[in-house]
């Protein structure tokens, strides 16, 4: 494959943008590593540090109770060096995880999967963007960038899920699925997308060859997934000796939600305020309402499997229990993968205005808050509530479009009349 | 490679729109395949909600309810189950007497007694002892004694010794102050007869030892009763009010205050050593101690209290008895009200100036007094230094020099910690006071259980942890062995448990699962509840019930073709 110009253009563009950023504003990297919009106690640099720490000096890195992120994630930063010392082989290797995972994105835009699929063939095909510009779109945006600079662990995640969906596209359902395993290890919630997954990869194969039926096709994957997942935690517990703390600190806490410090999403809030005795009981209703989704999403949208994990990861950067805007940039990053529902959405113009509304606000009523004294919780909390519901806004009228789309399709003769409810 | 030509259509997006009609007003009909994927949808989320929503709901809201033994827990209130008697073991030694002669005196005295006492509860045993040697070695170190006799048998609370004296014309007695030996001399020509059935020298010990635990008959009696009956019972309840309410661990403060730069150190720590520590290890089966100390320089007095005034006639500068409330500077003074656990006893040594000294309670020249339920206060006048810039107080105070002050605060703890104030014996009064605590936590822990009971009865929304369940039941089982101690006359073994007992109830009243969930009614849970749910259910709710009316209407449909045919 020749090397296309434009896109070698955009990478290197990108790369060297974030490294004059590192270079003119040294202090960039660690102040966003503070910001709570950035990092969150499951995916902090900072808590990487401290975790690393510990581990070098041969101590369990759990025992502070400070780190929980996989432990996997230890010896590959034991390799670079001090990061105090020399900022720059760590901030190289996340400009080259995001130039990954932009590769990945590309992928996924060119195998036209988003427009095209085995079971349903969108109306406006003509609009869309190709693979060079969705990265570009990924790249540049200011969410990715910040995410990348405070060297957030949520990359790795995002570089899971972006090559489970870019093998997923191009039929390698096995290589998919390690994909996944490797993102649901680091982060638990992405196991979540193993039913879409698993029908755009059948959908894939049975395109070129014969497959088996679907409850065969999915036990299979589902036992690939367990494989890899159970690898992965037994590398891990050779690495910390003690599988069950490592258990509890990492995967207790993404579903026990100990740490209510503030963050983009929702749930510290209401925790914070919840009594006790029902805390329990609302940390269900939460995963549920969290993994709710899947089941409905799919049977809903069948025909789309990529257009139901794009919308599934809006729903997690909304709704999961420590969302950052990384996993808001992940959901930006697909979005534009359906450039052809652009035309169809109602309400753009109010969820962008949201969204831009709540990234500038956020921090000034964050700083409010927490450093001037002057402002309280709620200050924080209602652009959290802002910035959520713009999410939601965008989520809910990309779904409409879609399933606009496949209406369109059915009743070919109602094109561009207005919606009524019935 | 982005604009592929020649779409293909997939083959079933076709066959749905051929088949489509062209009606513009109404509403196309929904395509079977459309109401399948809707069921899906449905079913999806009931799924979840079916299959893991009411089992996590389930688990996580329903109230663990360990059993009680709610029954015996009130019957324990209602004081059922336990009547704590006091039977007291009194030996006698009649070295100069015949066994007859003895045996006889002992019988009239036991009778006497009985006739005398009026309360059933509290009796006293008398026992013959022949062996005198045996009970005098051990005497010495009576006061330890009540603390390692959880031996077997009950415990000798008194030793009564007769003996003839010449040159006596009627009986007397003699108390030992620092053991539990009670001397009774008699005249020879005493010695009661074996015909005689009302002896005077019967009549005298039997006096005299219910004159030993009359205070102790009436405090014991007071505290079962729980109401004022008996002739001093004003005087008990007095006393009690002055003493500190049981605590397990009791906290002493002890704090040097003066208004100059001098004393500035004190030999604090022998001083407790020699003055304290001996009572403190008598009180060791009651209740603990600890002990810390502080020296305040320049403290001043309030300023609102009214300053000592110069009496001329006494040549010292007095404090009037009514101002004595106001002397602790309680604002400026550094008094901790409470370190660790237990409550504090503050004891505070003050110095005056040399311009005022000496400082005396202007009614009675006393210089200590007794700050109920709180602690003691000193006034320590020690011998000025004179030099040539004028008088001032010594720079550090020897503990000699802090002997009187010491045996003063000994003797505002004792009085502070609810001792009696008869009989003149130590070693009896700590008996005493050992009997009288183990009463009062009995009931105490008892009137616990039955409280916590009628809590768990009243109110049936509260979760009953397990540890509470356990604790009841050590309070339980410590209560009964505290009982049958008492019953047995071994009473540091009873007390012993009364303390556990009293420890296990309070820790299983004040629970702090159970405590948060007495202020949660139930109605509450609706305002927990619906916030959130309310709105996912409802849409859920509606469209479950459309998809159901029109599964029902469908079978109805399919049903009347059948029946036609």
């Amino acid at each position: 494959m020749a090397v296309d110009r434009r896109k070698v253009a955009v990478f290197s563009g990108a790369f060297v943008l974030r490294l004059l950023l590192v270079c003119l504003f040294p202090s960039l990297p660690d102040l966003l590593t503070g910001r709570v919009e950035v990092s969150t106690p499951v995916n902090s640099f900072k808590r990487l540090q401290e975790g690393l720490f510990l581990y070098i000096r041969n101590v369990s890195p759990y025992d502070g109770g400070v780190y929980h992120q996989a432990p996997l994630l230890l010896p590959l930063f034991a390799l670079l060096p001090d990061v105090k010392s020399s900022p720059f082989p760590t901030a190289i290797l996340y400009f080259l995880v995001d130039l990954l995972n932009a590769h990945a994105l590309s992928t996924i835009s060119e195998s036209g999967q988003s427009v095209k699929s085995r079971l349903h063939s969108a109306m406006r095909k003509h609009i869309r963007w190709d693979g060079v510009s969705i990265a570009a779109w990924f790249l540049f945006n200011p969410f990715t960038i910040a995410t990348c600079l405070a060297r957030s662990t949520s990359v790795f995640t995002t570089t899971g899920i972006l090559y489970a969906v870019s093998n997923a596209v191009e039929g390698n359902s096995i290589n998919a699925i390690l994909a996944l395993g490797f993102a649901s290890y680091l982060s638990l919630y992405p196991a979540l997308l193993f039913l879409p997954l698993v029908l755009l990869c059948y959908d894939q194969q049975s395109q070129t060859s014969k497959t088996p039926s679907y409850a065969v096709y999915f036990l299979q994957h589902a036992a690939i997934l367990l494989g890899s997942v159970g690898g992965l935690l037994g590398l891990s517990s050779i690495i910390t000796g003690n599988l069950w703390e490592f258990i509890s600190a990492t995967y207790g806490f993404h579903l026990l939600v100990p740490d209510l410090t503030p963050n983009v999403g929702l749930w510290w809030y209401f925790f914070i305020e919840m009594f006790d005795s029902f805390r329990e009981f609302f940390i269900g209703v939460f995963w549920l309402h969290l993994a709710a989704y899947v089941g409905g999403l799919t049977a809903r949208m069948r025909s789309q499997p990529l257009f139901i994990i794009t919308s599934l990861l809006g729903v997690f950067a909304v709704f999961k229990p420590y969302p950052s805007i990384s996993d808001a940039s992940l959901y930006f990053a697909l979005l534009p993968l359906y450039r052809h529902l652009f035309p169809l959405m109602r309400y753009t113009f109010f969820a962008v205005a949201a969204l831009l509304y709540s990234s500038l606000l956020g921090p000034a009523f964050y700083h409010l808050w927490i450093y001037a004294g002057s402002g309280n919780a709620n200050f924080f909390y209602a652009i959290t509530l802002v910035w959520s519901l713009g999410l939601s806004i965008l989520l809910a009228d990309s779904i409409f479009a879609a399933l606009r789309d496949e209406w369109e399709q059915a009743n070919p003769e109602s094109q561009g009349q207005e919606v009524k409810q019935i | 490679m982005t604009n592929k030509k020649g779409d293909q259509e997939s083959p079933k997006a076709l066959a749905n729109s051929t088949s489509q009609s062209a009606t513009q007003r109404v509403p196309p009909p929904e395509t079977s395949e459309a109401i399948h994927t809707r069921f899906r949808v449905i079913a999806a989320f009931w799924a979840v909600i079916i299959f893991l929503g009411f089992p996590i709901w389930w688990k996580t809201t329903s109230i663990y309810r360990a059993h009680l033994p709610i029954q015996e827990m009130v019957d324990w209130d209602d004081g059922k189950i336990c009547r704590p008697v006091f039977p007291l073991e009194i030996h006698v030694a009649t070295p100069q007497m015949q066994i007859s002669e003895s045996q006889h005196l002992l019988r009239t005295t036991q009778h006497t007694l009985d006739d005398l006492n009026e309360f059933a509860a509290h009796h006293l045993r008398l026992k013959p002892v022949n062996d005198t040697s045996a009970s005098t070695p051990d005497e010495e170190h009576n006061v330890d004694a009540i603390g390692n006799a959880v031996e077997e048998g009950a415990e000798i609370a008194l030793t009564v010794r007769v003996l003839s004296q010449e040159g006596l014309v009627s009986p007397r007695s003699e108390l030992h102050a620092d053991t539990t030996q009670l001397d009774v001399f008699y005249p020879p020509n005493h010695v009661p007869l074996p015909s005689s059935s009302n002896p005077p020298l019967s009549a005298f010990i039997a006096k005299e030892l219910q004159g030993l635990y009359s205070e102790e008959k009436a405090t014991i009696g007071h505290i079962l009763s729980g109401e004022t009956a008996g002739f001093d019972s004003e005087s008990i309840s007095r006393r009690l009010r002055r003493s500190m309410k049981y605590a397990d661990t009791y906290h002493l403060s002890f704090s040097l205050f003066t208004p100059g730069p001098a004393p500035s150190s004190w030999d604090i720590e022998n001083a407790v050593k020699e003055y304290l520590s001996p009572l403190l290890h008598a009180f060791a089966p009651i209740s603990n101690f600890t002990i810390d100390t502080q020296v305040q320089l320049y403290a001043t007095f309030s300023p609102m209290a009214p300053p000592p005034v110069y009496d001329e006639g006494e040549a010292a500068w007095t404090l009037r008895k009514e101002d004595l409330s106001a002397f602790i500077n309680a604002a400026e003074w550094p008094l901790n009200p409470s370190i660790g656990s237990g409550p504090t006893l503050n004891f505070i040594l003050y110095v005056p100036a040399p311009s005022q000294s000496p400082l005396v309670v202007k009614e009675n020249r006393a210089s200590s007094w007794i700050v109920p339920q709180w602690g003691g206060v000193y006034l320590l006048n020690p011998t000025l230094l004179t030099d040539q810039s004028g008088q001032s107080n010594p720079p550090y105070l020897t503990h000699e020099s802090l002997r009187p002050a010491f045996m003063t605060f000994s003797h505002q703890l004792l009085t502070l910690l609810g001792t009696p104030t008869t009989p003149a014996s130590l070693p009896l009064r700590l008996q005493t006071l050992t009997r009288v605590r183990a009463a009062t936590l009995l009931l105490s822990a008892s009137s616990t259980m039955g409280s916590l009971a009628r809590l768990t009865e009243s109110l049936p929304s509260i979760p009953i942890p397990a540890t509470v369940a356990s604790s009841v039941s050590t309070t339980l089982s410590h209560l009964s062995a505290t009982c049958s101690y008492l019953r047995d006359g071994r009473f540091a073994a009873a007390l012993a448990s009364a303390r556990v007992a009293e420890t296990e109830a309070e820790r299983s009243f004040f629970e702090k699962s159970m405590v948060g969930q007495v202020y949660f009614p139930d109605e509450h849970k609706v305002a927990v509840y619906l916030p959130l749910l309310g709105p996912i259910g409802v849409p859920l709710l509606v469209s479950l019930l459309k998809e159901v009316k029109r599964m029902i209407a469908r079978r109805k449909a399919n049903k009347a073709p059948a029946a036609s045919n």
